[in-house]
This record gives structure tokens, C-alpha cells and sequence, in this order.
């Protein structure tokens, strides 16, 4: 039996719940594996010796989560990084926006229904300053991003690394799975996803939206455009973005936009209106992303 | 003076411990439940666009994304001014539906019914899920099916099982085609049937563990749950507050829960412990979620739950005990299965006036810059936990000054830490406390639910269950793992 452990760090659950999502698939694998650690599904407190995958969940926040990362490394034949915030650092990055000062007085000091308090300090862990992605620290055999993996990628990849095989991904942007047609337009404007009313089957750049689409890794099918939503990149950077030092989501986008719109790349630029929140919005805490020449990043973080 | 540690506490959404003080005599002088992480969204939120918040609140938690995503629209509707079509409403509603099956279905099977099915004394190893299907695979089948019915109708109506995307300002981006309802409907039938199943092997559990229910966490409190006059309400309504007999106490709109909700910090969590402002802390303390949405609500619209839900009452009356908690949460899993039903039977649920668009253009942010002018939005809504507000100020071009959450198991904190602290001065004598003890003081915690990455947001990792031995001065004597 193959033996898997599932960690959380600082994660939402949503991706231990992506892993539940196989439903029937999952009593099929218990078949072939046994998850001897799960901290969130059951209670053995103790990470066990002799793990064969270990999944890790979230980023990395503080010492207590390094340690165990670490510990689960020793203890791992394989340990895979598992969605976007064990990759990139996630949408939990955003707090690199602010100093630490900042996100814990706007909680506990100065809130409109909180009486203002100190910042609690018995019993609970010091917060450190900075989000990490899991491979700050530690090697990571597999690389899965996504808010959170859909969970037939997620079958797509457990089931041959139990078996010993390697896995066959998908390589491709959001764009290739996306149904809606891109054409080239004349328009001199970038709307906020609140204005107008997008037209369903068309590409939401050739309608002045900020997608990014074309710089998102696409394992997802493209559920979000489908859902008359442009894409959010939560799935991380595409492998594009990521192999290319002179490449970025934010050149990337704007270079796109600029194309399909006939609109110069500074007034694009001008036009942008949120790029921490939309642009970056999921890999803020990344060393990879941050270390990028072109990288505004580096000009957002306050930490 | 020792102190007993359970961390991490499993089972449940986040990471948390709980400490026991044992003084030289062996008796329990103190105890609390520690929540360890802090959330960051509200600092983060800061700079948005207000319509981006639906698209970045579901990650703050992976099990109750929706009723964030849901709040979150909500809150934005007010801030641009818009009112969703009906269709729209119906839509989110369904979508909440989906959630409530799926996360109703994931807490109490896969983590608080193993410690009734299996008993609270069983092997830890077997003591879960995959426990459940080695010794009775009918019923974790079923768990996991159902769970699945809750995971496609939120999928398919919000375009995600996980962190939906469709509510969107004053509306829906995507309605539901007449193929969408063929393939949902005979699934939330199928709901139906499997939560009836459920039902059945559940509610013996409750008499078989009577002494348990009555003696694990017991408080009294205040309750606090939406309302749609007398009926159970998840997606929109005032708050009523009732108190510990059933007296209705106050009903806010989303708007003025400033004037009744308030928050302490204690310096030995990173969750804040709500409370009725009016009535001061602790007397103010007050609770939500299924029990007190079953103490708030006179009546259930559908067939199945209400009969449920009618000797429930008789039981109990407005019940107290934490362990209900899992009762009252089988019956809104019903109620959520044959309300689902009922809206996917409704011919305008595949309406297509889905949004009211934008009328008039935006501010830019440079004249937002030299406005004074701010606008505020605040969403509330019943997220699976309890209820859920989410508000935010903007500039007059709708980018967010501040934003304040005030989530569900927040307002169950200070009734976990009481119920803790009572249970382990009533059941612990002395250091050695058996295993069985311990996870009887991680079920009260569990009976409710929490949601820590919601409570908070995460910062910490949890470590391995040790006991820390303390002399009287405080100083460590030894550590050791179990």
C-alpha cells in the first residue's frame, strides 16, 4: 500500500476539499493507498516515518510551518506542492501589500466593531512578516497549482505516481480551453468587470475586460470564461511566463490587450486600475515572480 | 500548577489547541480553546475594486466559499446600487443550497459523525472517514454521495464547485439552461433520499449517546439567526436574537449590526470573541449556526424537514447542548435538499433577466481622489456556520477603504472556550487524562463546526499532540509526545 500524508499550511481547505472531490474516485484509490496523516480528515496527530506522497497544501507562514514542511521532506519519497498557494505563495500574498503592522491593527486596534486591543501575544505563534511558497524551503518533486486543482487533474496525477508512472499534464494557457472567440478590435478603453454587459462567446479582451487568460496555466477548462467571468489566473503563471526571464503577467497582459485593441501599451498601462488585486492578485508572494527583471512586484510589496 | 495540551485539534477546519491548567491538587483551575492563526483579507481587501471582492473573499475558505462569495455580492450590490433580478436571487439561493449540502454532509460525516458511529473511546486510527469505510462502506458511500449532489449544483450554478465566480454586482453572469435543471433536478431528488438514509442511522446515535449530549459543553445563551418573519432563512433577511428561553431580543438590518455586535480580543487567541453590545461581555454571549437557526426559526417550508424538525422540537425546545448541533445540522441538510428541489421545479429559475447592469459611468479613481464622496455596502447572509457579514466602505469610485468581517465561528468562540473550560473542570481530575477524555474536549469544539480558516485567516501550522509538564513557577519540567 501506498502510504500519502495531506498537509495544510496556511491554506483555506479548499484544496484538502478539491482532493475530496474525487468522491467515488477516492474509495477506488483507499483501494491502492492508505492516508496514513490528515490532520483536517482524522486523528493522528504525529507525521509518521515512511510516507511515500506527501501532499502540502498553502503557503508558508511562519517557523512552525517551515518546520513542518521540512519534517515532511525527511519523512517523503516524493512531496508535492499542491495549488496555487504552495506554488506561488496564492492569493494569501496580498497581505505582502501591506506590513504586517498594518494587516494586525486593522484586526484588533482599529476596527469599527472591535474595542481596540493590543495584538494577542500568549499561547499563539509570533506572525512573520512574509508569505512563502513552499520551494523557498524545501525541493519539491511536483509542482501543482490551481485554486484549488480540479480534481480530475488531481485523479490525472495521483493515480500513475501510486502506480510508479510519471504523469501526463496539460501544458496549455486558459486561452486553449476557453470556448469564446478573439477577434481584433478598435477600442481605446479598459472597462471594470462591473461595467457594460459582456456578450457570451466572445473573448473578453477583443470586449475591453482585463482577462488573463493568456497568461494563466489552463488546467481548469476554462470554467470561469465559460461562466461569463474573465479568468482571474488563479491556476498561476502559464509555462510561458514562467520559462521566459523577459516575461510577465503584466507585460504579458498588456502586450496581449495591446494587440488584440490596437491601443498602445502606455495607454494600456494608464488604463489599469487594480494591478495588485487583478493582475498579480495570486502570486504576489512569489520568489520566482518577484525576481522576474520586469516585475513590477517588487514596487507593490511594502514588506 | 501542570497544563494539559491538545494541539493540533483535528478533525476540524483550521488549526487550533486547546490547554488545561491542572493545579497541585489535580483539579482544573483554567482552560481555553486557542485559536492560531490571524487573517490578513480585511488589511488586504484595501485598494480593490469593490466588484473583485466576490472573486477574492472564497479563498479566505475552501469549505464555505460560496456563502463568501455570496456576501461579499451582496455587499457590492449595495455599493453600486443595484437590485438583483428575482431569477438572480433564486440563482444564489441555489447556489447556497449546494453548499449547505456539501458542507453539511462534510462535517458531519467525514468529521464529527465518526465520533458517534465509531464512539468517542475508539481506536483514533479508525476513529474517521476511511474508518467509516472499512467498518460500514453503505454509509460512507452515502456520505460521499451526497457531498457530491451538494459540489454539482454549485458547480453547475456558479461555475465552480470550489471558489464560485457567478454572482457578480446586481445580479448572475450565467443563468441556468432548461438542460442545466435536467440533469440538477433528479439529483436533488436523489438528495432527498440519501438524507432520509442518513437520518435513519443518525438519529439513534443521539439517544445511544444521550449522557454525552447533555454533558459535553453544555451552556446557555443568547442565539442569533436571519429571518424571513417565522421561517428558516439562508440567503437574505433581518437578524433576530432571541434569548436563552426563545424571547425575541432584537432584529437589525445588515446595515446597523454595528449598533448590536461587538468584539473582544483576549490575548490567548487570534479570534476575536463577538458579543450583543447592548448586553455587554461575557452576558452578551450569543450563538449561530444550525442550532440557532433552528431556535430562531417557528417553522420550516418543506415536507420532510419539518417533520424532522417538529419532533426535534419536542425533544428539546430551544435546545443548548453543543452536540445538537449535529442533529440540527442533519435537518437543515434536508431542508436544503428539498428547498433545492423546490426552486429547481420553479419555472423562472431559468429566467433569463439575470443583472441589472451599471447605469451611468464610473468615477476614475482620479476623481474619486478629489471627492469626498464614499459609499458602504454590507452583505449578510446565513453561511453554513452562522451568519456571515461582510462590509466594506469605498471611494465614490468604488475601491475599498476598509473592510470588516465578522464571521460565523467567531460568534460560537467564546461558548467553544466556555464549554471547554466547564467540560474539563467537571470530567478531569489529576494530569493523566486518558485519550478517550481528551477527544471528548476537541467533540465540543467540533459539535460547532468552527471554520478557523474563516475565523481567522491562515497563518499557522499546527504541531504534533504533545503534553507540556509546567511546575507551580511556570517552568517546563518535560515535554512528551502521545
Amino acid at each position: 500500500m501506498v502510504k500519502i500524508a495531506l498537509e495544510a499550511l496556511a491554506s483555506c481547505a479548499g484544496c484538502e476539499i478539491s482532493i475530496l472531490d474525487l468522491h467515488e474516485d477516492l474509495v477506488k484509490l483507499l483501494d491502492q493507498a492508505e492516508i496514513v496523516y490528515a490532520p483536517v480528515l482524522m486523528d493522528v496527530k504525529e507525521v509518521p516515518e515512511g510516507i511515500d506522497i506527501a501532499i502540502v497544501s498553502g503557503s508558508v507562514r511562519n517557523e512552525e510551518n517551515q518546520e513542518r514542511l521540512e519534517e515532511l521532506r525527511e519523512k517523503s519519497k516524493i512531496l508535492i506542492a499542491y495549488g496555487t498557494c504552495a506554488c506561488y505563495g496564492g492569493i494569501t500574498g496580498m497581505a505582502d501589500l501591506y506590513t504586517s503592522e498594518e494587516v494586525t491593527s486593522r484586526t484588533y486596534s482599529d476596527n469599527p466593531s472591535t474595542v481596540p486591543s493590543e495584538l494577542p501575544n500568549e499561547v499563539v505563534p509570533e506572525l512573520l512578516s512574509i508569505v512563502h511558497p513552499a520551494a523557498d524551503f524545501t525541493e519539491i518533486d511536483g509542482f501543482i497549482p490551481g485554486c484549488p486543482p480540479k480534481e480530475q487533474l488531481t485523479h490525472d496525477i495521483l493515480i500513475p505516481l501510486i502506480n510508479d508512472e510519471a504523469p501526463d499534464v496539460p501544458k496549455k494557457s486558459v486561452c486553449a480551453d476557453c470556448q469564446r472567440e478573439m477577434e481584433h478590435i478598435e477600442n481605446d478603453k479598459i472597462y471594470r468587470r462591473v461595467e457594460g454587459d459582456p456578450e457570451p462567446g466572445k473573448c473578453f479582451l477583443s470586449q475591453g475586460y482585463v482577462c488573463l487568460g493568456s497568461v494563466t496555466l489552463g488546467r481548469c477548462g476554462g470554467l470561469c470564461t465559460e461562466a461569463g467571468v474573465p479568468c482571474h489566473g488563479c491556476g498561476g503563471p502559464s509555462l510561458d511566463v514562467i520559462r521566459e526571464p523577459s516575461h510577465d503577467i503584466y507585460n504579458g497582459v498588456i502586450k496581449r490587450i495591446a494587440h488584440i485593441s490596437k491601443m498602445p501599451e502606455k495607454d494600456v498601462e494608464k488604463q489599469l486600475y487594480d494591478i495588485g488585486h487583478v493582475v498579480y492578485g495570486f502570486v504576489i508572494g512569489s520568489t520566482i515572480m518577484e525576481d522576474k527583471q520586469v516585475s513590477l512586484i517588487p514596487q507593490l510589496v511594502k514588506k | 500548577m501542570k497544563q494539559i495540551e491538545i494541539s493540533p485539534v483535528t478533525r476540524i477546519e483550521g488549526h487550533a489547541k486547546i490547554t488545561v491548567q491542572v493545579d497541585d491538587a489535580g483539579n482544573v483551575s483554567d482552560a481555553h480553546f486557542h485559536v492560531m492563526e490571524i487573517r490578513g483579507f480585511e488589511k488586504f481587501l484595501e485598494g480593490a475594486a469593490v466588484e473583485e471582492a466576490p472573486r477574492i473573499t472564497p479563498r479566505i475558505c475552501g469549505i464555505c466559499q460560496t456563502a463568501h462569495h455570496l456576501a461579499a455580492a451582496k455587499a457590492t450590490d449595495q455599493v453600486f446600487g443595484l437590485e438583483p433580478p428575482e431569477t438572480a436571487k433564486k440563482l444564489r439561493e441555489l447556489m447556497l443550497l449546494g453548499q449547505y449540502i456539501h458542507s453539511h454532509s462534510l462535517h458531519f460525516y467525514f468529521l464529527g459523525a465518526p465520533d458517534l458511529v465509531m464512539g468517542p473511546d475508539s481506536d483514533p486510527a479508525m476513529r474517521n472517514v476511511i474508518g467509516i469505510l472499512k467498518s460500514n462502506p453503505d454509509l460512507a458511500m452515502m456520505a460521499i454521495n451526497t457531498r457530491k449532489i451538494g459540489q454539482e449544483i454549485t458547480g453547475v450554478v456558479g461555475g465552480k464547485p470550489i471558489s464560485p465566480v457567478t454572482a457578480i454586482p446586481g445580479g448572475q453572469s450565467k443563468g441556468l439552461t432548461s438542460d442545466d435543471v435536467n440533469k440538477l433536478l433528479p439529483r436533488a431528488k436523489e438528495a432527498i433520499n440519501l438524507i432520509e438514509k442518513g437520518v435513519e442511522v443518525a438519529k439513534p446515535l443521539f439517544e445511544q449517546y444521550s449522557e454525552a449530549v447533555e454533558a459535553l459543553g453544555t451552556i446557555e445563551t443568547h442565539f442569533g439567526a436571519l429571518t424571513n418573519g417565522d421561517g428558516i432563512e439562508f440567503y437574505d433577511g433581518p437578524a433576530k436574537i432571541i434569548d436563552k428561553s426563545g424571547g425575541a431580543v432584537y432584529e437589525f438590518a445588515a446595515n446597523d449590526y454595528l449598533d448590536y455586535i461587538e468584539e473582544k480580543v483576549q490575548p490567548w487567541s487570534y479570534l476575536k470573541f463577538p458579543y450583543l453590545k447592548q448586553l455587554g461581555f461575557p452576558d452578551g454571549n450569543y450563538r449561530v449556526g444550525p442550532l440557532a437557526r433552528l431556535n430562531v426559526a417557528g417553522t420550516i417550508p418543506t415536507e420532510k424537514a419539518s417533520e424532522l424538525f417538529a419532533e426535534y422540537k419536542d425533544a428539546y425546545g430551544i435546545a443548548q447542548n453543543p452536540l445538537l448541533y449535529h442533529y440540527a445540522r442533519l435537518i437543515e441538510l434536508m431542508y436544503a435538499a428539498e428547498r433545492a428541489v423546490q426552486l429547481l421545479e420553479d419555472d423562472s429559475i431559468t429566467g433569463t433577466d439575470i443583472r441589472q447592469g451599471l447605469s451611468g459611468s464610473l468615477m476614475t479613481k482620479e476623481e474619486a481622489k478629489q471627492s469626498s464622496e464614499t459609499k458602504r455596502g454590507v452583505g449578510m447572509i446565513e453561511a453554513t456556520r452562522g451568519i456571515l457579514i461582510h462590509d466594506y466602505e469605498t471611494d465614490g469610485a468604488g475601491f475599498i477603504n476598509r473592510a470588516n468581517l465578522i464571521v460565523s465561528t467567531g460568534q460560537n468562540n467564546l461558548s467553544m472556550d466556555i464549554g471547554v473550560r466547564e467540560t474539563a473542570k467537571a470530567m478531569i481530575q489529576g494530569e493523566d487524562v486518558s485519550e478517550g477524555f481528551k477527544n471528548r474536549l476537541e467533540m465540543i469544539v467540533r459539535a460547532y463546526d468552527p471554520c478557523l480558516s474563516c475565523a481567522t485567516h491562515a497563518i499557522d501550522g499546527s504541531s504534533p499532540l504533545q503534553v507540556d509538564i509546567y511546575d507551580s513557577e511556570g517552568q517546563l519540567l518535560r515535554k512528551h509526545l502521545l
